[in-house]
């Protein structure tokens, strides 16, 4: 053990010590609400430091291994790892009021939050399917519990348990793909799975094919790509508010940086195998997650759907094996910025613990509360893929990158899916914008400032990096250069 | 920075600027996104003055990476197929804003959409870079379908999703047109790019150009509308307040015409001539229907809709006639249409300012309540037939020659369209300001008042001088359309025709 080793997984660390310390001050002292959130925000602060002390190290000396083989400390880890912080900070903004109003149990709240976000985050760093087995359990496990944190509502404990028994049933089929993979070349650690393929000629490869299906279907539940998108919507709807966003958006992240892992660095062998695969999944994902999308009445559920179809176009990156990575890892980072905020916005209306927003109760927030009407345009646009929104860059990206790689029909599906998608999108700015009953004084919604603060960091930033991408762009780029 | 980034980004700060005026000096933002509105065009203006006659390259280019790792400039310039277009987007502008005294919901946001909407149109008319391009085409649909959704009348919201959905559609095809486009050059060249005069150097397969030809078509038959993907047009046009009918008439139309004469005739020469047919066939098409279907409305803003799909065919036909007059023609008729039916949306959006009603049957003899009015009719619905000595002349006879060279059948009917444009205008005429006053209500309407004669003044001016010397715009555009054909000559084995003499003169001397 070396210090770099440590350094490889001191996110992690301070993650879960900050969720300790967070439960014993809460115990011991009792604190104002206030100082929990301090402590929270210098929890977050010191990841962010502990992140960038990474990358510095990164810089100088390049990618290394610790922990037995299991934990890479690479930029694109370290990448996954400032998105899902950035997740997580706009996570825990949003889930603030609800936070406070769990009384007793708010440290609970917020560990279990930080607690999740270093399980994604391991996820991101781990190159071991046992390493990532365990990752994403620590997050998912987090994420069951805070589905159904507030008691009072009986859609949220539905939720949070058919959360939990789809989640352990997609867990169990990923590590039956983890134990097949190690029965069909002798290792779960994907650097030893990707020499054994270079080393030797698999004659009969259906032990690993099989095992390797499994670990994209696995995955598959953890991304909410079709046709294993069934939870989402009910979880999404039933959930809090509050913690829907993050929920989804780190696991999201969380299942998307281990697939990358998987297939492109550890089974990059069977590109050619996989690469059809994912390319059937993103397509169904995309289509079906439209068309489903648009039959909501309900804006989370639209927004569980229209995930689904977010799914698929990630995957569509993914189709172009190692060149799509900078557009997933582009896509995510915007996405997921857009995702978290949407839920905030969704906040603003319906409260932070309640269940269900239906698209009615966005009639006219263009009078009501000019500034997260205008914030909400800007995702639906962002999230619909309008140019000069980060969404537009990140499709194209994904998109070039599957088309040059041969999946013309599959850009083609996903640009009329685009269309579509413009249907669902744009009924929450109708209502908003165009269907205004009374012309009369209306009373204006306060938005909490925690939550403005998300809402005005998402639309400034879909629309800058929208306008200027470049820079992400090049951070990615020499991120997987490197 | 150059002068062509002034006229794209003074309005979109203009925009913001009217986004973040404060609530509650109301009265101060109609009068100030006027004057901001105003400010493109003695920019415009300018360049139109500086403006090199005589050669097709691009001129006042300006060329700055913008997202470097995919291959993406700000690309702008300009030349003779673009000037005109963006001169007149400029003067259509404030000349909608000025007739929308009557929205008073919301003021600052529609002041800020239009502006939007002016940056996006003048953006898609210069820029040189095809991602560029694709942007502006897009980012146009959100200020127009607000401005249909927020401010039109009752079925405006199904009008606004109609018109974003069935454009939205088409662009998706041309982003796929613009995606291969790019590989194919990093596959030539070892690059991916999407600069215009970079993409002109690629060697494209036949089928490779049907392909692509057909993408770009399909965005660009749906902006143009062309028959039969025109359906959107009339209920988007009925739904949409004054100013944004105007708009959408006058400059949106051309965004598909521009594109087939930028984009499809240069990059897919062979696929071009390969679809003359196709094309040439929906264009008559599209003129013939339109001109039948404006003949039955009752409803006038209908009528005038359904003359733009009548009219916009007129364009396409001349562009595919692929023939030194038919091609300005197409390029002069596109001003000349923004002019007259922009005036004439504007006079039927006074008309229901007045009365609160649009259909014909409503009105009647109402010349002697308002003769002026009448008579402002009359002139704009004369350019629009075609009255020799006013610009829609200039424009469907250099049209109908142009294509009588190559397509004779097909300017033989669509000559036809000309005369059925008198029957639908001049009967509507008739019916509306003719005749004793039926309808009480009509014997009190007021005349134009100076502000909408002053909206009037520069439209019938310029109606007037490009009936009457259209050398001066004919001088810009002649270059550069025939730099095309000279492209689509030397890359296929279409031979342009060179029309007689006289008619040459006719393009030298103007018409005097």
């Amino acid at each position: 053990m070396n210090g770099a080793s440590y350094l490889a997984i001191l996110p992690e660390i301070i993650l879960i010590a900050g969720a300790v310390i967070v439960l014993m001050v809460d115990v011991f002292a009792d604190p104002e609400k206030q100082v929990l959130g301090r402590i929270t925000a210098a929890i977050y602060l010191a990841v962010g430091v502990a992140t960038w002390m990474q990358w510095d190290r990164l810089s100088t000396d390049g990618q290394s291994f610790g922990w037995g083989g299991t934990i890479v400390l690479s930029h694109s880890a370290v990448a996954f790892r400032a998105i899902l912080l950035i997740v997580a900070v706009m996570g825990t903004a949003t889930a603030w009021r609800m936070l406070v109003e769990l009384n007793r149990r708010t440290a609970e709240g917020i560990s279990l939050l930080l607690v999740a976000t270093s399980g994604f985050m391991f996820m991101g760093a781990s190159v071991d399917l046992v390493m990532i087995f365990v990752a994403l359990e620590i997050g998912s496990i987090a994420l069951y519990v805070l589905a159904g944190i507030v008691r009072q509502s009986a859609a949220a404990d539905e939720a949070a348990m058919k959360y939990f028994l789809l989640g352990a049933f997609a867990s169990a089929i990923f590590i039956y793909g983890g134990a097949l993979t190690f029965a069909g070349t002798g290792s779960t650690n994907l650097l030893e799975v990707r020499a054994f393929f270079q080393q030797f000629q698999v004659l009969s490869p259906a032990v690993i094919l099989i095992g390797m299906t499994l670990l994209i279907v696995g995955m598959s539940f953890k991304v909410t790509a079709a046709p294993f998108h069934s939870w989402a919507p009910d979880v999404y709807q039933g959930a809090p508010s509050g913690v829907v966003g993050f929920m989804a958006a780190s696991a999201k992240v969380g299942g998307f940086a281990a697939l990358m892992t998987i297939l492109i660095g550890g089974f990059e062998r069977y590109a050619a195998e996989w690469a059809d695969a994912i390319a059937i999944i993103a397509a169904v994902s995309v289509v079906l997650g439209t068309l489903l999308a648009i039959q909501q009445t309900d804006v989370r559920r639209m927004l569980a759907y229209s995930g689904v179809a977010h799914a698929g176009f990630i995957l569509t990156g993914l189709t172009a094996v190692g060149d799509g990575r900078t557009g997933i890892i582009f896509y995510l980072a915007t996405y997921t910025v857009m995702l978290v905020a949407s839920f905030a916005a969704v906040t603003v209306l319906s409260g932070p613990s309640s269940a269900g927003s239906a698209f009615d109760d966005y009639r006219g927030l263009g009078r009501r509360s000019p500034f997260t009407a205008a914030v909400i345009t800007v995702l639906m646009l962002g999230m619909s893929g309008m140019p000069l929104t980060t969404g537009f860059i990140g499709k194209f990206q994904v998109f070039s990158a599957s088309w040059d790689a041969g999946f013309e029909w599959l850009v083609i599906t996903g640009l009329i899916a685009s269309v579509a998608a413009f249907y669902f999108y744009l009924r929450l700015v109708v209502l908003m914008y165009f269907q205004s009953d009374d012309d009369g004084d209306v009373e204006e919604i306060a938005v909490d400032r925690p939550l403005r603060w998300v809402l005005g960091f998402a639309g400034i930033a879909t629309v800058v990096f929208g306008l200027f991408p470049s820079p992400i762009l090049d951070l990615v780029s020499n991120a997987l250069g490197g | 920075m150059s002068i062509l980034s002034w006229l794209v980004l003074v309005p979109a700060v203009s925009a913001v600027f009217m986004m973040l005026l404060p609530e509650r000096r109301k009265e101060l933002v109609q009068p100030l996104g006027l004057i901001l509105s105003v400010m493109p065009v003695p920019i415009a203006l300018y360049l139109f003055q500086k403006f090199e006659r005589g050669t097709a390259e691009f001129q006042f280019v300006e060329k700055v990476d913008w997202i470097p790792q995919l291959g993406v400039s700000w690309h702008l310039g300009v030349d003779g197929i673009s000037l005109l277009l963006v001169v007149l987007t400029t003067i259509l502008v404030p000349i909608a804003l000025a007739a929308s005294t009557g929205i008073t919901d919301r003021v600052r946001m529609f002041m800020a959409m239009t502006l939007l909407l002016e940056a996006g149109l003048i953006g898609v008319f210069l820029a040189l870079d095809l991602f560029l391009f694709f942007v502006f085409f897009e980012v146009i649909l959100v200020p127009m379908a607000f401005i249909i959704g927020i401010w039109g009348s009752e079925n405006r919201i199904y009008a606004a999703v109609k018109f974003f959905l069935y454009t939205a559609l088409g662009s998706a095809m041309m982003l796929a047109g613009i995606i291969a486009l790019a590989f194919i050059h990093r596959s030539q060249f070892g690059a991916l790019s999407f600069d215009y005069t970079e993409l002109l150097q690629l060697s494209l397969t036949g089928t490779q150009q049907a392909w692509l030809f057909v993408a770009f078509a399909l965005a660009f038959a749906i902006k143009v509308p062309m028959f039969p993907l025109h359906t959107w047009l009339p209920d988007a046009h009925v739904q949409a307040p004054t100013a944004g009918s105007v708009l959408l008439a006058g400059v949106l139309l051309k965004m598909g015409t521009y594109g087939f004469l930028r984009f499809n005739l240069p990059l897919f020469p062979e696929a071009s001539v390969d679809f003359i047919p196709v094309m040439a066939v929906l264009a008559v098409v599209g003129i013939v229907y339109g001109a039948i279907v404006a003949i039955v409305q009752s409803d006038l803003k209908k009528l005038v809709a359904y003359s733009s799909v009548s009219h916009m065919g007129f364009i396409v036909l001349g562009v595919f006639a692929l023939t030194s007059q038919g091609l300005q023609g197409g390029v002069i008729q596109m001003v000349n249409h923004g002019l007259t039916t922009g005036a004439l949306f504007l006079l039927v959006g006074m008309m229901y300012e007045r009365r609160h009603t649009k259909e014909i049957r409503a009105y009647g003899g109402v010349a002697k309540s308002m003769p002026i009015f009448a008579g402002v009719f009359l002139l704009v619905a004369f350019a629009s037939i075609g009255l020799p000595g006013l610009n829609g002349f200039i424009g469907e006879f250099l049209i109908l020659i142009g294509s009588y060279a190559t397509l004779p059948v097909y300017a033989i009917v669509a000559a036809s369209g000309v005369i059925l444009a008198a029957i639908y205008l001049l009967w509507a005429y008739e019916r509306v300001f003719t005749g004793p006053i039926t309808i009480p209500e009509n014997e009190a309407l007021k005349d134009l008042s100076l502000r909408e004669t002053l909206i009037f003044v520069p439209l019938v001016a310029l109606i007037i001088v490009l009936g009457v010397y259209p050398k001066f715009a004919l001088d810009v555009i002649e270059p550069s359309t025939d730099a095309v054909l000279e492209r689509v000559e030397t890359t296929t084995g279409f031979v342009v025709p060179d029309l007689p003499s006289e008619l040459a003169q006719f393009n030298e001397g103007g018409h005097e």
